[in-house]
């Protein structure tokens, strides 16, 4: 069993400084398209709809975008590429609901469910748990049951199936509690919304908090969406591009 | 008569007549009613008997009329009889209670005048035991005994596994009694049959003789305290008798073995070696863990509280056998723990085995069925009944604050006092039963969580459990009276103690109160036999709390060694009970505050990984919660056919998986089938000497006859 | 066998079936069965000619059902294909899951979806649309069925209960999931059971079932693509090149050998990274959580490695019909090759430690074990067949874009048990490294994408998925849209099999061997 120790103590400390700095190292986010000049044509190659037009170019919904990269290859006018992770917002609806309260700044405990996710998402959260991104030393625990949960982090559609399973194991979470759409599927139901069995997103089934975009979102971007519900970073308008912005930022 | 207790025997004797003669008059409606009351008035007056010999100073003695060539009759009640006049008295009064819910369900089937009759005569029997005071009267009471216990198991004999349990009950007990009878005229050996005699007569007796006896009434009364290898015939018997008198036969006959044993071996003849002793304390041993085994692998409840009484016997023989080898190795006050361990584990154990087979008798009236299998769910229909069984199960399970842990707690430390013995072999012995024992004591915890939770917890399994509905008044009274004693006993151990220290005293010859129980309750001024350093320790612990409202020495049960080692073990139950309360309430009150007005309850269906619907052939059964013991203890149980058929269509789409799993009891496999084997192969020897020819028969007689005569004449 | 002798021992052995079906592309042995004759042929296929059961393809024509029954040769390059008709309003075929049982789950996922009645399979019913959610009758995949428009009135079973095989005092059935402990995927599981041992195990899948073949019809190839690259997101890539290959054979197309080459890179740096992820799930099941962070760390190298190379951590929007949407540059491909070096060193180190540690040992050896006759059976693939013994591997024996022209072993392993698979995923992230080191030397130049015309035609494309062997039936119509779409992914075939490992060990077995298994209940779902 010594060989575990040595083995372990000689590798070093590989962990992330996130959120105390920024991370900049390649490879840890695909980035998004960013919203700015750009040519109408690109928007009807986006096969979600997640590019519009606005007064002065494209506007970029990150909640629809699924990182196909076709408005940025095999075309003469690519969009602009932006890198970074922290795209995570709040949801719109009936008021969004604030941060989980400071006692809960530290120390929250997360029940993962599958409402239907292709798998990397789900891939995705579990890169949470190891030693570059190390959730635990933000207060971040998963927990098997919904009765010790605070957050309910959602990836997936959302699909027939398992709604009544999602209903189901919101209600069995005590109050306070917060819902985390993860990926663009949980949030507008991605390339297999609608159908007979998928609806439009989670949000159709439990109220949404927080909405963390992506398709993927890499792990980072997950830990800055639960940074945003325990409200020890702000939430990010969830649409970039020229022109107002849609909603509201809250910081 | 004069002796104090003779008018209250009287009045229960006749009480006992007045009962069995009214249930026969009586019309069928007020049967159940009548026989209730006539138990439980008659147990009064028993009980008050067997406080007055408690209290008394000695023995008080009558002699009736005299039988011609084996002496008179006579009863004595000394202070032992007088704790198991009091035990019995405290097992048949609730126990009649529970008769007037559990009768009607016998009187559809059956008549219930025979059922009133044998069980108030049982009542008087088990007295005439206690009190028998000569050879002649204790055996003709241990035989009526017997018999009416016989005819009561089979009452329900339309079953035919019913007879033949009852079948068994009645050979092995007549085997144990015809040791008894051997084993009492040896120690007779040639002088009067009273037992005053035999007192007297036992310091005379050889080492020879004295094994032989200790052998022989240690197996014959084992039979009907069911220890191992003697005990086959127990859960049969346990399982087929009726509801109605299951409590009494658990609660009242098996402490007439464990009394049979402690009569012989502590008063009429003495130990004068280790040697049974320790025989005492192996055969307890195995008992205990065997019971346990057994009963933590079985589903039938009844059949579960019926190995649970094998290990208390265990238990109990282990105590006894603890307090043998102290008195043999010059020991008294040891020893006078180890008897008080093993008599208070007596009454604990007919107390919360009345309450359990009380719950349980009411749960199968109820339900219609007593497999844990098809139970659950039944703290919903029957919450009285499941308190109930719960007390019942902290109790048995040796939890604090209910009785079971006094006792076992002292029992065990009686074993760890064997420190203080020299030979080495024996501290060996000691260790190892103590580490079985505390084996016996985790698998106790497993069974009875098993028994409560499969069957009161949960969904219900069946439609039977879900429909149903608590049970009638007189059975929630009489679990209620054995629940409140299980609790009292456990709380005020330090006034139990003194009342069984007076019961060993006679025999040890030592004081166990000033052994265990330190008199907290008066100052160092006034008494010496505490050094005053210590006694200032303890009072800055608080033991004198209480000193000048509560009677007694103190609340604190201490066992003291020298100037080394000033406290050996120690407990206070009483302060434990409070402090528990304290906790309870402290914790409660902190929530409230700390939610206040927040407080929002929710109540939600148990989490169940989001299933659409929760069936309950998805929930744990008492199989599967008991298969890991299963499987662990293999060597033990040696299950004989483990058979997994895979029935198929097309060979890979499977119809049915079967899984058959046939296992031998270890006791049939042990005893009863070598015997049986052996006394069918004699047999089959002898038949050989059957020819079927008149001309043979008739030379045998004519054997038989010249052999008789010369024998006679020889001698 | 070799094709030709199998053509002429079918045709031989069955006069009566036509030669040449129609769609089955050049290279393939078609046959066009009548339908009572389909389980002989199937069954000869499958025990005779030593073929693999690939996959049933159900489609519902103008006038007639169109039942394809695809089966490849396990160790030649022989693919037949055996077709039967009838018309719509006879929906009764005969059943070939007595004979070749691999076919249990293909036939029970038809009458689910098209209402096919299969005569002789006892098991019809309740698998895609469970019986507790949808009614009967709801056919999701007949043309009549509108893909978008929720179904409303819903009439599921009330009474429904699960089905128990086993017989023993005091069974009963232990409910895993849907929603259970940890970061899982959704999945149900009924494992009958005594108590200690599990007895029967049965997962009850398709709860994530989003219905990816329905919603694909009607759509432009490119639009498909999506689906096809996203309903498996973990080993996306490979699903994508099997689609883009479909197209591309429809088409006609010629990818270029740039695009090619690349394509086996990729793809085998996919199946580096799923196998460390496999590694890391074993580790983590057993507890030992150091030698679980070690495999995290290497996996999550890959993870961002892939993205420095294409831009997405999961390798997406890169595979498209006529090769890849973007090139990448020779330097970059190099660089990334020595990563992946330089991760499958530190691999072998930790398989070195792993082989030392006997506890950890103790929890993988003779547990979880899949005899090498039950694999075959239920036709079993991928890395777990190969652990039972089971060696066929689509690269070798049906070789597909470039790895013909590459050297590299195919590890297989005998005893079925936990251990041999760890064993084969650690020598099979070995082999990628070996591929990834060929396909990165000597690059030739050129475009990475040719025009794909739309044509229609419909064709069978294969890929030796990570997980196992992945097929897909692609039918387009003149406009390039989807008029049917059939895959049958690995994880669809092995958990099919799963119960053959869980069955006969102990409840806390369960999860490890589990992870053994490495399956993917997306991947089945669909």
């Amino acid at each position: 069993m010594s060989q575990w120790v040595l083995k372990g103590l000689s590798t070093g400390v590989k962990t992330t400084r996130y959120p105390a700095q920024p991370e900049t190292a390649a490879g840890v986010s695909p980035g998004f398209p960013s919203g700015g000049p750009g040519a109408g044509e690109l928007i009807e190659r986006c096969p979600t709809h997640a590019l519009e037009a606005v007064n002065g170019g494209i506007a970029v919904n990150h909640r629809r975008c699924i990182h196909c990269f076709r408005c940025v290859r095999e075309t003469t006018a690519p969009l602009a590429w932006r890198d970074g992770f922290e795209w995570s917002g709040l949801a719109a609806g009936p008021g969004p609901s604030p941060p989980l309260g400071s006692e809960f700044e530290r120390s929250i405990h997360i029940l993962v469910m599958d409402a239907g996710d292709c798998g990397a998402c789900l891939h995705e959260v579990r890169q949470l748990n190891n030693p570059y991104y190390n959730m635990h030393r933000l207060g971040f625990f998963i927990t098997p049951t919904p009765r010790h949960a605070d957050v309910l982090l959602v990836v997936g559609p959302g699909v027939d199936h398992l709604r009544f399973a999602l209903e189901k194991t919101y209600r069995a979470m005590p109050t306070p509690k917060r819902v985390v759409a993860v990926g663009a599927c949980a949030l507008t139901g991605g390339v297999f919304a609608p159908s007979f069995v998928t609806g439009s997103g989670v949000a159709g089934i439990i109220p949404v908090d927080v909405e963390v975009p992506g398709h993927p979102p890499p792990p980072l971007a997950i830990l800055h969406g639960l940074l945003v519900a325990v409200g020890r970073r702000p939430p990010v308008s969830l649409i970039s591009g020229p022109g107002a912005p849609r909603r509201e930022v809250t910081t | 008569m004069t002796a104090p207790g003779g008018t209250s025997l009287a009045i229960f004797f006749g009480l006992c007549g007045a009962g069995i003669v009214a249930v026969w008059l009586a019309p069928e409606r007020l049967q159940a009613r009548l026989l209730a009351w006539a138990g439980a008035l008659a147990a009064l007056a028993l009980g008050w008997a067997g406080a007055l010999a408690l209290a008394g100073n000695g023995s008080s003695a009558w002699t009736l009329w005299t039988v011609p060539s084996l002496g008179p009759i006579t009863l004595a009640a000394d202070r032992l009889s007088g704790l198991f006049l009091l035990v019995t008295a405290l097992v048949y009064g609730p126990a009649s209670i529970f008769l007037a819910s559990a009768l009607p369900r016998l009187a559809q089937r059956y008549r219930l005048r025979g059922f009133g009759g044998w069980y108030l005569a049982l009542l008087g029997a088990i007295a005439l035991v206690l009190l028998a005071a000569d050879v002649f009267t204790f055996l003709v009471a241990w035989e009526v005994m017997s018999l009416l216990c016989y005819l009561l198991v089979v009452y329900d004999h339309e079953t035919e596994t019913h007879t033949q349990a009852g079948y068994l009950m009645l050979i092995m007990g007549e085997a144990g009694a015809l040791a008894i009878v051997l084993g009492l005229l040896l120690a007779a050996h040639g002088q009067a049959l009273d037992f005053a005699a035999l007192r007297s007569a036992a310091p005379g007796a050889g080492a020879g003789l004295r094994w032989a006896v200790f052998l022989l009434t240690f197996f014959g009364f084992g039979v009907k305290a069911g220890l191992v290898p003697v005990n086959p015939w127990l859960p049969r018997a346990y399982t087929a008798a009726p509801p109605a008198f299951v409590p009494v036969l658990a609660g009242a006959t098996l402490n007439l073995g464990l009394y049979g044993i402690l009569r012989i071996n502590a008063d009429l003849l003495p130990a004068a070696s280790v040697g049974p002793g320790l025989v005492a304390l192996v055969v307890g041993t195995v008992t205990a863990i065997l019971g346990i085994l057994y009963a933590t692998t079985e589903n039938d409840l009844k059949m579960l509280l019926a190995q649970s009484s094998i290990e208390n016997a265990g238990i109990i023989t282990v105590g006894l056998g603890a307090g043998l080898v102290f008195s043999a190795s010059g020991q008294p006050a040891l020893a006078a723990i180890a008897y008080i361990a093993a008599l208070y584990h007596l009454t604990n154990h007919a107390l919360y085995k009345t309450l359990l087979f009380c719950g349980c008798g009411a749960v199968e009236g109820q339900t219609g069925t007593r497999d844990l299998d098809r139970l659950g769910g039944l703290i919903h229909g029957l919450p009285w009944t499941a308190l109930g069984f719960l007390a019942g199960a902290l109790a048995i399970a040796a939890l604090p604050p209910f009785n079971g842990f006094v006792s076992e707690w002292l029992t065990l430390q009686s074993l760890l006092a064997s420190a203080a013995l020299a030979p080495t072999g024996v501290k060996v012995v000691f260790a190892l039963c103590g580490a079985v024992l505390a084996l016996t004591a985790a698998l106790a915890v497993t069974c009875f969580v098993k028994a409560f939770a499969m069957g009161f917890l949960g969904i219900s399994r069946s439609p039977e459990a879900a429909a149903a509905r608590e049970a009638p008044r007189s059975a929630g009274f009489a679990m209620a009276l054995l629940a409140a004693g299980c609790l009292l006993l456990g709380v005020l151990a330090t006034y139990v103690v003194p009342v069984l220290d007076r019961t060993i005293q006679p025999f040890t010859g030592s004081s166990a109160t000033a052994a265990i129980v330190p008199p907290f309750f008066a100052s160092s001024t006034h008494h010496t036999d505490l050094p005053a350093a210590f006694v200032a320790d303890f009072h800055a612990l608080g033991a004198q709390v209480g000193q000048t409202v509560l009677p007694g020495p103190g609340l604190v049960l201490m066992h003291r060694g020298g100037a080394a080692n000033p406290v050996v073990y120690a407990a206070a139950p009483f302060w434990l009970a409070v402090v528990l309360g304290l906790l309870l309430a402290l914790a409660y009150l902190v929530v409230r505050l700390l939610v206040g007005r927040r407080r929002h309850v929710v109540r939600q269906p148990c989490w169940d990984g989001g299933l659409r619907r929760l069936l309950p052939e998805m929930t744990y059964t008492a199989t599967g919660f008991s298969n890991s013991v299963r499987v662990i203890f293999d060597a033990v149980f040696r299950p004989t056919t483990v058979e997994d058929t895979r029935e198929t269509v097309a060979r890979h789409f499977r119809t049915a998986i079967r899984r058959d799993r046939e296992e031998v009891y270890l006791i049939d496999r042990a005893v009863l089938h070598p015997l049986r084997s052996a006394a069918l192969g004699l047999a089959a020897m002898l038949a050989r000497i059957h020819r079927g020819r008149l001309n043979t028969y008739v030379t045998y007689v004519l054997l038989a006859l010249l052999a008789g005569l010369l024998l006679s004449a020889w001698l | 066998m070799s094709p030709e002798d199998i053509a002429r021992q079918l045709h031989g052995r069955w006069p009566m079936a036509a030669p040449g079906g129609a769609d089955a592309q050049p290279g393939t042995i078609a046959l066009s069965c009548p339908p009572p004759h389909l389980p002989e042929v199937c069954a000869w296929l499958f025990s005779e000619a030593d073929c693999a059961f690939a996959g049933l393809v159900v489609e519902e024509n103008a006038d007639a059902w169109e039942l394809r029954y695809l089966f490849h040769s396990r160790a030649g390059p022989a693919r037949v294909q055996v077709v039967a008709r009838q018309a719509l309003a006879q929906k009764e075929f005969p059943s070939i899951s007595a004979r070749v049982h691999a076919a249990d789950w293909q036939e029970r996922e038809a009458e689910d979806m098209f209402g096919v009645v299969f005569a002789g399979h006892p098991r019809l019913g309740d698998f895609i649309l469970h019986d507790d959610a949808w009614q009967e009758g709801v056919e999701p995949m007949r043309h009549r069925f509108d893909a978008q428009t929720p179904v409303e009135g819903r009439r599921p079973k009330p009474d429904w209960r699960p089905r128990r095989i086993v017989e023993a005092e005091g069974a009963f059935v232990m409910p895993v999931g849907p929603v259970f402990g940890g970061i899982a995927e959704s999945v149900h599981f009924q494992l009958e059971t005594v108590g200690e041992d599990v007895i029967r195990a049965f997962p009850r899948l398709f709860f994530k079932y989003r219905g990816v073949e329905k919603i694909a019809e009607g759509k432009p190839a490119h639009e498909a693509l999506l689906l096809a690259e996203r309903f498996a997101a973990t080993t996306a890539f490979a699903h994508a090149v099997a689609f883009s290959a479909a197209v591309e054979r429809i088409a006609g197309a010629e990818v270029p050998e740039r695009a090619r080459r690349l394509r086996v890179l990729l793809a085998e740096l996919e199946r580096l990274r799923h196998h460390v992820g496999v590694i890391e799930g074993i580790c983590e099941s057993t507890g030992l959580v150091v030698a679980a962070s070690q495999a995290a760390i290497l996996e999550e190298e890959l993870l961002r490695l892939c993205a420095k190379l294409t831009g997405h951590r999961y390798l997406f929007g890169l595979a498209s019909p006529g090769g890849l949407s973007r090139d990448l540059g020779d330097a970059a491909c190099q660089d990334a090759v020595q990563a992946a070096r330089d991760v499958t060193r530190r691999l072998n180190v930790l398989e070195e430690l792993l082989r030392y540690s006997s506890s950890y040992l103790d929890r993988l050896e003779d547990v979880g074990v899949i005899a090498k006759s039950d694999a075959l059976a239920h036709g079993l693939v991928g890395p777990i067949a190969r652990a039972s013994g089971q060696g066929c591997d689509l690269r070798r024996a049906q070789p597909y874009e470039a790895y013909d022209r590459f050297d590299f072993d195919t590890p297989v392993e005998l005893e079925g048990d936990g251990y041999a698979r760890l064993r084969v995923f650690f020598a099979e992230a070995r082999q990628a490294l070996r591929l990834m080191e060929q396909a990165a030397t000597g690059l030739p130049g050129g475009p990475v994408r040719s025009p794909c015309p739309t044509k229609a035609g419909a064709t069978l494309s294969w890929i030796e998925a990570p997980r196992g062997a992945a097929f897909h039936w692609l039918r387009l119509d003149a406009d390039g849209r989807v008029i049917r779409y059939h895959i049958v992914p690995p994880s669809f075939i092995n958990w099919h099999g799963f119960h053959l490992a869980v069955e006969r060990f102990a409840f806390q077995d369960f999860p490890i061997i589990l992870a053994t298994l490495g399956l993917s209940v997306a991947e089945n779902d669909r």
